[in-house]
């Protein structure tokens, strides 16, 4: 029990130098946040919408729309965007409604980054070049394109 | 000194209560009584707006209460701690509910799916919305005017997305001047009833592993207990003891692994072989899955005053194909009792060896004291998810009947009472890779989480039931953390007959349907409520929240509300004296959530493969999330 009580005091202490260490460390970095990927909302400071970014080279590619079914299937994300992209716990992806951008560089970025409300980054899991190929699957969805579609 | 103490407080208590009662002329009458019961008898002492198992029966009663059900407030999930859903309150008759009117509503502002049911403690009403779990106090002297107070606990936004069926929440549970309930991401809160302020937030897991808190919890005596959900995120499915007035965690309760996981030791005496033996919770599993069981315990918890023994449900085993699980897989689907103190496995029963359809048993399990074939038994009514009615010893575990309630049901002919097992129909197994056609009922069930009650005027059990089968493809599956752990494509429909919703009067003692009142369109997925003025009240997917004659199911009286009704109906006395009866209009949960935009009708496998099952939700049941109060 003593040491406890003096423990305690003495983790307090210590969590409490600790971040003020941090704080001054992230007060002395000034340098803007680097961004490599294109941004999902509005950029301050200029007129122009945003870069496209970019253009998934699979869109059209029959074989990597299959493989993107396959790899739906494989990473699990029919289970929680539904069956065939439908919706259930995360969004339908087979309709208008893009809440994080449309573009082929929005929904790879939704893809490896991950989003708050659930969806895990899978950039350090998944490979870019299958990826792509899940975004075309993606954007083949509800269209002549879409490989198995359901029946 | 103690007692000298205890007595002062006593006598304190009783001269509160006494000047309490004089100086309000419509303070409900029968808390005189309970205090008077409570000295009198060695049964379970009522708390304040309760009325004792005694007196709660009516004359000729077809079964007797075995814990004091609630007469003026509600203060535990089901009402009472034995799950009856039984009312004693009578002045809402079969005679007068014609001139039922809508006394009050309230807006939450979340709309998600309003599934469980608000209390009723000391003229204050409690809900608890959907994530973000806010928890409103409403002043039931003045339901226009504004909320006494909100509490916002801001649980971790990542749980929304590893929650299976829509953000639900199933309610609260209050005792000591604590109002205690869970939120998605896996805390358990405590908050001071009267002032709003959190007592005590406890974590009980990790959402980010995919758990997440959707269940009601049950407070008994200086203890609360809560499961978790996520079974079909590769959870292990337990459940939670922690202390009321701490919310330090007691001890946990594991649905499989080692029997110290789920604390089976030399007290354990399921009934029947095949429930017996060592370690099961790990030997019956193949490929170690275990580890990623599921099993978890999303329904409802309900506990025995004279066993002294609580009582719930396991959800189905970790991932939908069984081929990756061979084995029986202990102990998902599964009955336990427990000691609720130590939280040791007293018995256990698993109605489902090695799950083939994803039949979580995480329904209501009613205690009731009934003849059972000549014989006074302590019965556990468990109107299950698969499509039959059990009725078991609930000393034993024993069960004393599995009987049909809905005739759709294919995926067995029955079960055998002398070894427990279901006759299972090889045409409906599924295999890793086929495509099983036709399998009754569907993943959804017979009957979801949603609760039936019992009414001791009629013996009958009044069940929310399913008609909904499904096409069941089971799909290899990998085990990635945060995930869904799924391993199926479902593919939901109405069942045969033209209807695919009902309410079943079920004769208990019969063991038949009495009457049944069809819905032609959607399930029936709203909680059951009944009342001692012999009128049951219910929901539709459509709207409609209903009052029906418990003897004849004549519908007495219904109104379309905005929202399809997933809640669970309540009763109580208001501070003038009179029955009220509360209902949440809002949509959602696992079928439910077809109604709303971020699910689209064009793939019918999506929901867990519910789409197919919910045609036509949309232009009928908007999302919405109020709260209806009715009164004569």
């Amino acid at each position: 029990m003593q040491i406890r009580f003096v423990a305690l005091p003495l983790a307090v202490m210590a969590l409490a130098l600790t971040g003020c260490e941090n704080r001054s460390v992230a007060q002395g970095d000034t340098s803007p946040i680097s961004s490599s990927s294109a941004a999902i909302g509005p950029i301050p400071g200029t007129d122009q919408p945003n870069p496209l970014g970019p253009i998934d080279p699979y869109i059209n590619d029959v074989v990597a729309l299959q493989e993107g079914r396959r790899l739906f299937v494989w990473y699990n994300c029919y289970g929680c965007h539904g069956g065939h992209g439908g919706g259930g716990m995360g969004p339908s992806l087979r309709d208008q409604d893009w809440i994080y951008g449309d573009t082929d560089a929005d929904i790879f970025n939704s893809i490896a980054q991950g989003r708050a409300n659930g969806m895990p980054a899978w950039g350090t899991r998944i490979p870019q070049d299958q990826i792509w190929k899940i975004v075309a699957y993606i954007k083949s969805l509800n269209t002549p394109r879409e490989p198995d579609p359901p029946r | 000194m103690l007692s000298r103490f205890a007595k002062f407080f006593i006598a304190l208590i009783l001269a509160v209560i006494a000047l309490w009662t004089w100086t309000w002329p419509h303070a409900p009458g029968p808390i005189a009584g309970a205090v008077l019961a409570a000295s009198a008898s060695a049964e379970p002492a009522p708390s304040s707006g309760y009325d004792s198992p005694s007196q709660a029966t009516p004359p000729n009663a077809a079964f007797n209460f075995v814990s004091p059900v609630p007469n003026g407030d509600w203060t535990e999930p089901a009402g009472d701690l034995a799950n009856t859903r039984y009312s004693p309150l009578n002045q809402i008759t079969v005679g007068n509910v014609k001139n039922l009117r809508q006394i009050a509503t309230f807006a939450d502002g979340i709309p998600h799916g309003h599934e469980g049911q608000p209390l009723v403690v000391n003229g204050t009403m409690y809900i608890v919305t959907p994530f973000p779990n806010n928890l409103i106090a409403i002043d039931l002297k003045n339901l226009t005017g504004p909320v006494k107070w909100m509490f916002q606990p801001h649980p971790d936004p990542v749980a929304q997305g590893k929650a299976c069926c829509d953000v639900v929440n199933r309610g609260a549970a209050y005792a000591d001047g604590l109002v205690v309930y869970q939120l998605l991401d896996n805390h358990v809160v405590a908050v001071n009833a009267t002032t709003g302020q959190q007592v005590w937030r406890t974590s009980t897991g990790n959402v980010y592993s995919g758990e997440t808190a959707t269940g009601a919890p049950l407070i008994v005596k200086d203890k609360v207990y809560v499961g978790n959900s996520g079974g079909e995120l590769g959870v292990r499915g337990k459940l939670t003891c922690l202390d009321l007035k701490t919310g330090k965690i007691l001890w946990v309760a594991y649905s499989q692994g080692p029997d110290s996981d789920v604390r089976i030791g030399p007290d354990f005496h399921p009934f029947y072989k095949k429930d017996q033996g060592t370690n099961l919770g790990t030997s019956t599993w193949g490929n170690e899955l275990w580890q990623h069981g599921g099993g978890t315990v999303w329904g409802w918890i309900s506990y025995d005053p004279e066993l002294n023994l609580i009582y719930y449900g396991t959800g189905n085993p970790g991932v939908w194909d069984p081929g990756m699980r061979p084995g029986s897989d202990h102990w998902s689907i599964t009955i336990f009792a427990r000691d609720p103190d130590t939280g040791y496995a007293r018995w256990a029963y698993q109605i489902e060896p090695h799950d083939n359809y994803d039949y979580d048993e995480i329904m209501e399990n009613i205690l009731i004291d009934m003849d059972w074939h000549g014989r006074p038994r302590k019965l556990l009514l468990h109107p299950a998810r698969d499509g039959f009615y059990f009725v078991l010893d609930r000393a034993t575990g024993e069960v004393l009947s599995a009987t049909k309630f809905m005739d759709s049901t294919n995926w067995a002919t029955g079960f055998d009472l002398k070894t427990g097992l279901p006759d299972k129909v090889q045409d409906k197994a599924t295999h890793e890779g086929n495509v099983t056609m036709g399998i009754c009922p569907s993943s959804t069930g017979a009957k979801e989480v949603v609760p039936s009650a019992v009414s001791p005027i009629t013996g009958y059990d009044y069940i929310p039931a399913h008609n909904t089968c499904m096409n069941y493809q089971a799909l290899p599956a990998n085990y990635i953390a945060g995930t869904t752990f799924l391993g199926a494509s479902v593919k939901m429909y109405p069942g045969p007959g033209g209807f695919q919703g009902a309410l079943v009067a079920w004769d208990i003692k019969n063991e038949k349907p009495v009457w049944t009142i069809k819905d032609p369109t959607f399930p029936v997925y709203s909680g059951v409520l009944a009342t001692a003025g012999n009128v049951v009240f219910y929901g539709t997917l459509e709207g409609w929240f209903r009052a029906v004659d418990a003897r004849s199911g004549d519908i007495l009286w219904q109104q379309k509300l905005p929202s399809g009704i997933i809640g669970d109906p309540m009763t109580y006395i208001g501070p003038d004296g009179k029955q009220y009866v509360a209902i949440y209009s809002g949509i959602g949960g696992w079928m439910g959530a077809v109604a709303f935009p971020t699910i689209s009708m064009t793939d019918p496998y999506a929901a867990l493969g519910v789409v197919g099952a919910m045609k036509g939700i949309k232009q009928v049941s908007p999302p919405a999330s109020n709260i209806y109060i009715f009164g004569l």
